[in-house]
């Protein structure tokens, strides 16, 4: 490790009072000097800062907040709030078995649909990767979905596809096999979601495949001709070389699948239904808060959330030491 | 170094200013400007904005803008903006609202600042809560059974007496129409509306709140559970998950898509049903259960008008309210939009203009006069008790839940949403 110029620089400035004593006077006017010049300059930072700093202030940490008070209150939007201390939490974890269902809900939803989407958008990008013709434009065909996926257009098309009357029930009639209302039945609505999930796909295939181009080809090369086969070369160069690239992706769908919102909505009608069964977290946070006028408690459920993803992408980082390769730490 | 300030300053003005100006949208700028905010379709919209015009050229001096929302996002910005104390003047809001928004001193009195002298006097009541009228009934509406009689005759069956019908009939003669059809066809539909609980409760006895609480019984909830589903059994019906599906829209219906021979829906919707499906539809009386002593049937209020508690412009929010309840040409224009108007000088005057489909909601209701139930106004917490029920009620339906079990979750559940 060598010091670059200018962090040697800062080292002597900070160094240099101690140093000095004797020539006090002159030694505190070359600094005043230096150090107004550093903070006209620090100034026009802060400047160019300044619109980044408003915006955290006001509408990201102001609000955040604000909400934190709230989830200590008994709040309801119409009317002015009041403490009423750690009662949200309180009741959150022993009085309402909704909130339970809603965790356990989303639980199942993130662990079934991040890893299938994952595995789906690798396949893909693999595929994709053998320098197929017109990979641009298949590219941005199967980045489609995930443009859509979330939009309200999408959630009704699902519902044409699984309804009772739709197509995977069609398809399924010519086999003799009645079907039925895949979104509507408790047993199969959130399944179905799940599959909306997976098929947008679009946003971490396109990770994948940057990632993939990065692996050097050489090694692919000398892996053959040591007689390394197709699937050898994938388990032992591109999967290694790869896994970086699968963590981000991991990490980022964790979280982002963890706050679904819009899909559960607009199949659901906007309760969660049929019978609870597609109650997405951030749907029962906003049931709370819009619908049943207790704003202070989904401002606990808010930060709960926030506690909960947060552990969960420590437990992500923590993991990924022992499976994450990067390939300069030899 | 001057430069890059200057340009700094000047894009942070820039920003600063782009602030301002999505702040102070909507504030109390004009001293005569009422805002008036609602929910509903494009037509609506048209109908509110040419009665707003009306007022204002009556009243040159006041202004009233129309604040239109749809209804899934209504009443989440109304909250929003009473909760950024930008509250509309003048606010439309449903039954299930008004005990939420008048227990918090949300919207004002309106005794003796409105006229309501030529109002229903019992739909009135429903606007209020602990003897102070909050709420003035927009106008009413019911919930009959609504029949394409076309497609009963098709299938060879008669058009039953309203009077007289037992549920057993009418499941009986769906099913004959189903059958008749070889199932392609419904004989009827039905939905999971509370309106059709309260009926079939109200046919007991029971009122559907009582002191605050949940009025209906555990047996009522399970024998209107059973009614369902041999609808379902018997395939008078479809499917629980088919009805699902098909929502609450009018515009899905399955008598507008002509699947379906009967089915139950608010009378102000006669008119969307009978336009979407091209057929001719009728409302008949709801069925009874053998023996029962009342109808069951109410009528309620489709919305109300409330006037904002913190409004500085109570006067003129007063005027417009008082225009739009009492005035014949506001009722002119507005029609049977939002509920048949329960002021008899402006239902006189605007008789005539009302579509056919209207029309007969207007005889309907007359002649059902003397068989209602009074109206009460839902406690706090009657939305999510409304949403237990649901959730009750499917859990039955596919099977998820016995209806004993559910019935003891929805009575702890709902009386629990509603004590909050």
């Amino acid at each position: 490790m060598t010091l670059r110029p200018a962090a040697a620089d800062t080292a002597t400035e900070t160094a240099e009072p101690p140093d000095t004593p004797p020539v006090q006077t002159g030694g505190r006017r070359r600094r005043r000097r230096k150090s107004s010049r550093a903070r006209s300059q620090a100034w026009a930072g802060y400047l160019f800062l300044a619109p980044w700093f408003i915006g955290l202030f006001a509408i990201t940490l102001g609000p955040m907040i604000a909400s934190l008070y709230l989830s200590f209150t008994d709040y309801s939007l119409l009317a002015p709030a009041h403490w009423v201390g750690l009662d949200n939490y309180d009741k959150m974890f022993t009085a309402d078995d909704r909130y339970i269902n809603s965790l356990k809900v989303t639980t199942t939803y993130v662990v079934v649909s991040v890893p299938l989407q994952l595995a789906f958008a690798l396949g893909l990008a693999l595929a994709l990767d053998k320098g197929l013709r017109g990979l641009p434009f298949y590219r941005s065909v199967f980045y489609l979905p995930s443009l859509l996926g979330g939009s309200v257009a999408i959630s009704i098309l699902w519902k044409k596809i699984f309804g009772t009357d739709g197509i995977v029930n069609t398809f399924l009639g010519w086999f003799g096999y009645e079907g039925q209302g895949w979104v509507t039945s408790p047993d199969t609505a959130l399944w179905t979601l799940i599959v909306l999930h997976v098929w947008t796909f679009g946003a971490p295939m396109v990770i994948f495949l940057a990632g993939l181009r990065q692996i050097p080809r050489n090694l692919y090369e000398a892996a053959r001709v040591d007689g390394a086969g197709t699937l050898r070369q994938f388990r032992s160069i591109t999967l290694p070389l790869l896994t970086p690239i699968i963590f981000f992706n991991a990490v980022l769908e964790v979280i982002k699948s963890f706050q679904s919102f819009t899909q559960s909505f607009v199949v659901s009608g906007g309760n969660g239904g049929p019978v609870d069964s597609t109650l997405f977290y951030t749907l029962y946070l906003y049931i709370k808060g819009f619908k049943n006028y207790e704003m202070g408690y989904a401002a606990a459920m808010a930060w709960v959330l926030l506690l909960i993803i947060g552990a969960l992408t420590a437990v992500n980082f923590l993991m990924s030491r022992f499976w994450v390769f990067y390939g300069d730490d030899n | 170094m001057k430069r890059i300030l200057a340009a700094t300053a000047a894009m942070l003005v820039a920003v600063s200013a782009t602030a301002c100006g999505s702040g102070d949208g909507g504030g109390s700028g004009d001293k005569n400007k009422i805002v008036f905010s609602y929910w509903g379709s494009d037509s609506r919209q048209k109908l509110t904005e040419a009665a707003i015009a009306k007022f204002e050229e009556k009243n040159p001096s006041i202004k009233v803008e129309g604040d239109f929302s749809d209804f899934d996002s209504y009443y989440e910005k109304l909250a929003t903006k009473t909760a950024a104390g930008d509250a509309p003047d003048v606010m439309s809001i449903e039954i299930r609202a008004l005990a939420e928004y008048s227990s918090r001193g949300t919207i004002a009195d309106l005794n003796g600042k409105v006229t309501t002298t030529d109002l229903d006097q019992s739909v009135l009541k429903a606007g209020q809560v602990d003897g102070k009228q909050y709420a003035i009934p927009t106008g009413v509406n019911a919930f009959p059974m609504i029949v394409n009689k076309k497609a009963v005759e098709k299938a060879g069956q008669k058009v039953p007496d309203d009077k007289t019908w037992t549920w057993d009939d009418y499941i009986s003669l769906a099913q004959k129409i189903t059958a008749k059809n070889g199932g392609k066809t419904w004989g009827t539909e039905y939905n999971e509306n509370p309106a059709f609980l309260q009926i079939f409760a109200g046919q007991k006895g029971e009122p559907f709140y009582k002191d605050g609480k949940v009025g209906v019984s555990e047996q009522t909830v399970k024998d209107w559970w059973t009614l369902l589903q041999k609808i379902i059994d018997t395939k008078a019906g479809p499917s629980a998950a088919k009805m699902l599906e098909t929502g609450t829209k009018p515009d899905q219906a399955l008598l507008v898509t002509k699947e379906s021979a009967f089915g139950s829906w608010w009378s102000n919707q006669l008119d969307a049903l009978t336009k979407g499906s091209g057929e001719e539809l009728d409302l008949l009386r709801m069925p009874k259960s053998p023996g029962a002593t009342a109808s069951g049937m109410f009528l309620q209020p489709a919305m109300y008008y409330t006037i904002s508690a913190r409004t500085e412009k109570t006067a003129a929010a007063q005027k417009f309210v008082d225009f739009l309840v009492n005035d014949p040409d506001a009722g002119a224009i507005l029609l049977s939009d939002r509920g048949l108007p329960t002021n008899a000088k402006v239902v006189t005057a605007i008789k005539g203009k009302l579509s056919p489909a209207d029309q007969k909601v207007l005889a309907f209701m007359d002649s059902i006069k003397g068989e209602l139930s009074p109206v009460v106004v839902p406690p706090k917490g009657a939305t999510e008790m409304e949403d237990i029920l649901k959730r009750a009620t499917d859990s039955v339906l596919f099977g998820k839940a016995t209806p004993d079990a559910a019935a003891k979750t929805f009575i702890t559940e709902a009386n629990n949403s509603l004590s909050q």
